[in-house]
């Protein structure tokens, strides 16, 4: 076969793998593109209390600028970002060196270390709404049988957000632990032995070699979370549903309620994309720090 | 005379011939009409829907249709609801609703189909519409259209502890000044319990603060303005709020029926707020079932002005089918069906079925059944059904009478100032036309 005719051949069959492939992947652009597209087109709409919808141009998104609760929620969600991502990246990786190091470790209690983030959020959610219970929790039940005054948890304005990032933190720094380890296994031990014959001890290869070794994984898990935590939503439902008063309204429960409660679902599409976009932003100013901490 | 003849003459004939054509319609009312339809039925999966779809299999054999029920619990069925009619789609011929929540809501976005004829016209002969309870029937009527059927009757009613009553010597209250009086009395005669709790959640406060709110002579709105600031209205909000800040379980502000049933059922509530339909969750396990009584909420200024509500079933506006949808209604709301539901513990919208002898044998078997339906009762001849702001929306007001209240539990704003912006937030609601 001359390179000629070799070459129609090529061509024929890419041009035949692209037709055969081609209505799955416009389904799938279609699947992710309409929704995006559909919630855009939905954020220049206004939708009055009885449905009726009219064209709203940037209405929605000069109503934001204005809109107190949006501000509030804005900074309840960052609040719950910045702490519950540090808790979960500290503790994930002290967990990470507790389960790499201790080699010996039966299988089941690795296994129940990382547990919780195998459960269904609601599930978890549900759990600590009755272990915090003020009055008939087991939380409040063991501060006091230790002789410390019960506290009233998710009932309080000021303990609210550090509650939901412990119960979020409960669930996720295992998740957290398992990406580091991973990370910790894949070191090359040339370097620890390298520091081990310069005579470094393992309070000085922790802070001078894994630490910045593990630094791109963490900045992985950091992504990873973020998105979820930026976006967070079924534990704060379930347990506190924004309140008490909107100590924990976040955007996405503000959005949620503006939509599915108040049927503005204009507004709340806007409050959405808005979200959509700081979490796009987070996830470009991480993988940014991730280029910058490779190795 | 003139009058007389007219009557005797015209309207006595007329209404005898309309009856008459009424009973040959009934006669004629086949309930097999639409076999082999499918309904779909979207539901709040609570107990009242729980006790209706016990006899699921009754209505498949009594018309031949198949019911398909597609249930969620109450806020994810709304959500549900709100996608499917926004999108104009026929997928739900027949859904729950409160009339008393979003009923102005819907009627106005058109999402009720008009059973007013269905009603009067297409009946089996036992059904008998006019035996409903009237009150529910007209906060479900909109603009002159009846929008849904009533599926039972429910409302705040006031749960005590007859035992702990007895020991700290005090007797049943009859005002609400007398359940603050009780609540500092157990305070200090058994400090191991909870002398008060109703519901503190934001959303939720609504439903327990309006019977407060009618009680002490309050409105919500007056010369259409809200009217949170008037003096009725600082009363209730700094009776209920109080009443929950100095007698309520530590983190009220989270609570809903969930918690309130927990709390009374395991014996550490002295006095409870809360819906009729918990009755059956709070007597589980029996433990409180010989020492509770049952009240309507205690008079204020005003009297008894308990709020009385009730679920309905509403046709889909978009269905496809409305005669059949209708059938399901009929079906579910009929008195046999109501009945059935009664014996499960659902109060009936029927005074005729709280009359009947099966159900009063069952409600006779236990003293706090009786006191129950005593206070349904009330609930049933006295109820308002306003719970929030009688506007098209209501369910956004809630959110800011929850705010007035949690702001006064918490102690985060003065009195004057929580109830001025609740109505200035209330204002603009009700201005949204």
């Amino acid at each position: 076969m001359s390179d000629a005719a070799a070459t129609i051949t090529r061509d024929r069959q890419r041009l035949e793998m692209s037709a055969l492939s081609a209505p799955a992947v416009i389904f799938t652009v279609a699947m992710i593109a309409f929704p995006v597209v559909y919630t855009i087109w939905l954020g220049f709409q206004t939708f009055s209390s009885t449905g009726k919808q009219s064209f709203a141009g940037l209405a929605n998104y000069s109503k934001l600028i204005s809109d107190y609760e949006f501000w509030h929620g804005l900074w309840i969600t960052i609040a719950l970002f910045v702490l519950s991502l540090v808790l979960q990246l500290v503790f994930g990786v002290w967990l990470a060196l507790v389960l790499f190091h201790a080699k010996r470790l039966p299988g089941i209690v690795r296994s129940l270390f990382i547990s919780p983030f195998m459960m269904p959020p609601v599930v978890a959610g549900m759990m600590w709404l009755v272990i915090l219970d003020p009055s008939l929790g087991a939380a409040n039940y063991i501060l006091q049988s230790l002789g410390l005054p019960p506290s009233d948890w998710l009932a309080s304005p000021s303990l609210v957000i550090p509650t939901i990032a412990l119960i979020d933190s409960w669930q996720w720094t295992p998740y957290v632990a398992l990406i580091v380890l991973g990370g910790l296994q894949s070191l090359p031990p040339s370097v620890y032995e390298a520091a081990q014959i310069d005579g470094a001890t393992p309070f000085k290869t922790f802070p001078r070699i894994t630490l910045p070794l593990l630094l791109p994984t963490i900045v992985t898990a950091a992504i990873l979370r973020s998105v979820d935590l930026l976006r967070f939503f079924d534990i704060i439902y379930i347990t506190t549903q924004g309140g008490p008063g909107n100590a924990s309204n976040t955007l996405n429960i503000y959005g949620f309620r503006v939509g599915f409660e108040f049927f503005n679902i204009g507004y709340a599409s806007a409050l959405m994309l808005t979200l959509t976009a700081i979490v796009f932003g987070a996830v470009l100013a991480f993988n940014r720090l991730r280029g910058a901490v490779a190795w | 005379m003139k009058a007389r003849m007219l009557v005797t003459h015209v309207a006595l004939p007329v209404l005898a011939i309309a009856a008459a054509s009424a009973q040959a319609r009934a006669a004629d009312f086949d309930w097999m009409k639409f076999k082999g339809k499918t309904v779909t039925f979207l539901a709040n999966n609570n107990p009242v829907s729980q006790a209706l779809l016990t006899y699921k299999a009754d209505f498949e054999k009594l018309t031949g249709m198949t019911l398909k029920v597609d249930g969620y619990q109450e806020q994810q069925m709304r959500q549900r609801l709100v996608t499917v009619m926004n999108a104009n789609s026929d997928e739900v011929d027949v859904f729950m609703t409160l009339p008393s929540r979003e009923g102005e809501q819907f009627a106005a976005a058109g999402w009720y189909g008009d059973l007013t004829a269905m009603a009067k016209n297409d009946v089996a002969r036992e059904y008998d519409p006019a035996g409903l309870s009237q009150a529910l029937l007209k906060a479900a009527t909109f603009g002159g259209k009846l929008t849904s059927m009533p599926m039972n009757i429910e409302g705040p009613i006031f749960y005590y502890r007859t035992d702990i009553f007895k020991k700290c010597g005090i007797e049943a209250p009859k005002t609400i000044k007398d359940v603050e009086a009780a609540a500092e009395k157990i305070k200090t005669c058994d400090s191991a319990v909870t002398p008060f709790v109703s519901r503190g959640l934001k959303p939720a406060i609504a439903y327990t603060f309006s019977n407060v709110l009618h009680n002490v002579g309050g409105s919500y709105i007056a010369a259409g303005k809200s009217n949170l600031c008037s003096a009725k209205g600082k009363e209730a909000l700094d009776t209920y709020s109080r009443l929950l800040r100095d007698f309520g379980p530590p983190g009220v502000v989270n609570y809903s029926f969930q918690q309130i049933s927990a709390l009374y059922r395991s014996g550490r509530a002295a006095m409870a707020f809360e819906s009729s339909n918990e009755l059956r969750t709070v007597m589980e396990g029996g433990a409180r079932l010989k020492d509770t009584g049952l009240l309507p909420f205690p008079a204020g200024e005003a009297g008894q002005v308990p709020t009385t509500i009730g679920w309905g079933m509403a046709v889909s506006s978009h269905s496809r089918q409305p005669d059949a949808a209708w059938y399901f209604v009929q079906w579910a709301t009929s008195p046999e069906v109501q009945k059935k539901m009664a014996l499960q513990g659902i109060a009936p919208p029927r005074p005729s079925v709280a009359k009947d002898p099966e159900y009063r044998k069952w409600i006779d078997e236990e003293p706090v059944r009786k006191e129950w339906q005593a206070a349904l009762d009330v609930l049933a001849t006295k109820g308002s059904s306003e719970v929030g702001y009688p506007i098209v929306a209501n369910p956004e007001s809630r959110e800011f009478i929850g705010q007035a209240v949690q702001d006064l539990i918490l102690k985060q704003k003065p009195i004057d100032q929580a109830c001025a912006d609740a109505d200035k937030a209330l204002d603009a609601l009700i201005a949204q036309k």
